[in-house]
């Protein structure tokens, strides 16, 4: 098979998954495998800080990433999205070695929400959002009016049209997070990952994003983030993975991963203390 | 930037008016010729003009002495507007330019060797020093890029600015001492640093065409990887952009078009630093539009600000500061409303 074949045929594949989301009447399809790891070490300098991880994550699936600093929850979601080479194992994507990807063919499978936003020069929300139409395209010349719908449509579903004209810059924390999440929607793929989409945010918005989360795994895409209040993850996750010293020590429902035991040994605190959590 | 279309309007009017105001720049001059004359010897010389529509003095003037130098100020202005444009967005700092990664002290460097070498007049006419401040120009970038390690992915942000920095004072002391050095020379070297397109030829202009043309092309249709670079290196992988091959393919191209523009202009500045924020005002920040878009009004910017210096002569790169210098400042005054820098 020539490269441009093996391209096509991942395009199909692409495809089928986005079917399949459109046929996933809400339920979780386990059975697809749309992101995996297997036996996933991954060293940086010498040191191991990704051990022997195994996951598997369906259609729809939505899922939390909890453990303690350092644990290693932003390499893992690095190391899942391919920006982080492993010494060893595998990361899935689509069913497919995610090594044998191209960067765009990636970047079309899943969205990553980086921690925050920083930008070098004066730009508009809806400037910013529309580059997340850039996987979808080639060639030289600017987003195209398809592009700018998407990007509008992005806008409106984390609602912040009114936000359009401003600089990102000039944004407030919580602004700035809902315009990310939007950059990560306009790519319009099956997978999002969101890396603290809450943290330095007050209550309110807290609340507004782990909203829209949910609402956007109920519209049958894969939503993985990491996050850090418990209670949070709790009310809104189906699945919990924590983690700790670079492994995943829990993998399952809140009520089974998030116990105080659990809690204690992850988070290294006394048990009495972690049932008042 | 609001659409492909738009793009392409803004596109088409900065050719028409950059063709127009290349007419009238022809004309200007202690010889003034006027706008339709200058079309007809054009179109005579391309051979679809009616014959003697011009007398063999306005020909001689106009495609000996002034068409090499109008050509020129338009590739050169073009190809700093968009290094200057591609530096910005790679090293997502406002404040670089063109000769950010020392293209400029290793070319005058080169340059100012070149003229106290004993070879003399020979070398002179055929480029010698144009070529050694090439050499130079791109001798200083290969040099940070091996210190600043551009394109290992190890690469830190900061430290190719620092290294950049560092190369430049290096080179800056070198010359210094070469100038000390340089005698009746010095005047010569002097002339180089200040910058022009008075010495212009058409062999000199064709020798620098090739590297000036190819990579400013080349550069200006890049937009798309420096587009996500906009959002940082990770941010960029995830929009699909292979960070380090991009980072490798538009150094190399922004530094060969600034190491020919510096070898047959001199050191220009402000043209670099200036069109592409202008740019940005008028349709933000996506290198998509903001590239080739620089590209013309690069050329805009040096070719009325070399025309101004013909005629009141003064050096062009005195007049790009002093058109360039308050506009920086007026841009920094207006970040407080708005355009934030």
């Amino acid at each position: 098979m020539s490269t441009h074949e093996r391209e096509r045929e991942r395009e199909r594949e692409h495809e089928r998954a986005s079917d399949m989301q459109e046929h996933a009447d809400m339920t979780p399809d386990a059975s697809y495998e749309l992101l995996g790891a297997r036996n996933v070490s991954v060293n940086i300098n010498g040191v191991q800080i990704l051990r022997e991880i195994n996951l598997k994550i369906g259609v729809a699936e939505r899922v939390a990433i909890v453990g303690a600093n350092g644990a290693g929850k932003t390499s893992l979601l690095r190391a899942l999205s391919g920006t982080l080479p492993v010494a060893s194992g595998e990361v899935i994507l689509c069913t497919e070695p995610i090594t044998r990807l191209s960067r765009a063919t990636i970047a079309r499978s899943i969205a990553v929400v980086g921690a925050d936003l920083a930008l070098p020069f004066a730009t508009r929300a809806d400037e910013l959002v529309a580059l997340g139409r850039l996987p979808h395209g080639s060639g030289p010349g600017g987003p195209t009016a398809h592009d700018h719908d998407r990007a509008a449509a992005a806008l409106e579903r984390v609602g912040a049209t009114h936000l359009a004209a401003r600089d990102v810059r000039t944004l407030s924390a919580g602004e700035r997070q809902l315009i990310a999440i939007a950059l990560g929607l306009a790519q319009e793929t099956p997978i999002l990952a969101l890396d603290e989409p809450t943290v330095h945010l007050d209550l309110k918005h807290r609340v507004e994003i782990a909203d829209l989360l949910v609402s956007l795994a109920d519209r049958a895409r894969t939503v993985v983030a990491i996050f850090h209040e418990l209670d949070m993850v709790r009310d809104l996750f189906p699945r919990v993975i924590v983690m700790k010293g670079g492994q995943i020590v829990g993998d399952g429902a809140p009520s089974e991963v998030l116990s105080a035991a659990r809690v204690a040994d992850a988070w290294e605190i006394p048990v009495e203390r972690a049932a008042r959590l | 930037m609001r659409s492909h279309a738009r793009l392409r309007t803004l596109l088409t009017v900065g050719v028409a008016l950059l063709t127009v105001v290349a007419i009238l720049a022809i004309g200007v001059g202690s010889v003034a010729i006027p706008p339709t004359e200058v079309i007809g010897i054009l179109l005579q010389q391309i051979g679809v003009g009616r014959e003697a529509a011009a007398n063999a003095g306005s020909t001689a003037i106009v495609m000996e002495l002034r068409l090499p130098r109008i050509a020129a100020a338009i590739l050169v202005g073009g190809a700093l507007a968009v290094a200057g444009g591609v530096f910005q967005s790679l090293l997502r700092n406002p404040l670089a330019d063109p000769y950010v990664l020392g293209t400029s002290s290793g070319a005058a460097l080169g340059a100012a060797v070149a003229i106290l070498l004993p070879i003399g007049g020979v070398a002179w006419e055929l480029g010698g020093v144009q070529l050694a401040a090439f050499v130079g120009a791109l001798a200083a970038v290969g040099l940070v890029w091996r210190v600043a390690g551009i394109g290992s992915g190890e690469e830190r942000i900061a430290s190719v600015l620092l290294v950049g920095y560092a190369v430049a004072s290096l080179l800056a002391a070198a010359l210094s001492l070469v100038m000390l050095m340089s005698g009746a020379n010095l005047r010569a070297i002097f002339g180089f640093l200040l910058g022009g397109l008075d010495g212009v030829t058409w062999p000199r202009l064709a020798a620098a065409a090739l590297p000036l043309v190819c990579a400013t092309l080349l550069l200006a249709i890049r937009g798309r990887p420096l587009a996500a670079l906009l959002l940082g290196d990770e941010g960029a992988m995830h929009l699909g952009v292979e960070v380090r091959r991009e980072r490798r393919i538009s150094v190399a191209l922004a530094s060969l078009a600034t190491a020919a523009a510096v070898a047959l202009a001199g050191l220009i500045g402000f043209v670099g630093l200036v069109v592409p924020h202008l740019i940005r005002l008028a349709v933000g920040p996506d290198p998509r539009a903001v590239l080739p878009l620089s590209a013309i009004g690069g050329a805009l910017l040096l070719l009325v600000a070399d025309s101004v210096a013909r005629t009141i002569g003064i050096p062009v790169g005195v007049i790009t500061a002093l058109i360039g210098a308050p506009f920086l400042l007026w841009l920094l005054h207006r970040s407080r409303a708005g355009y934030a820098l």
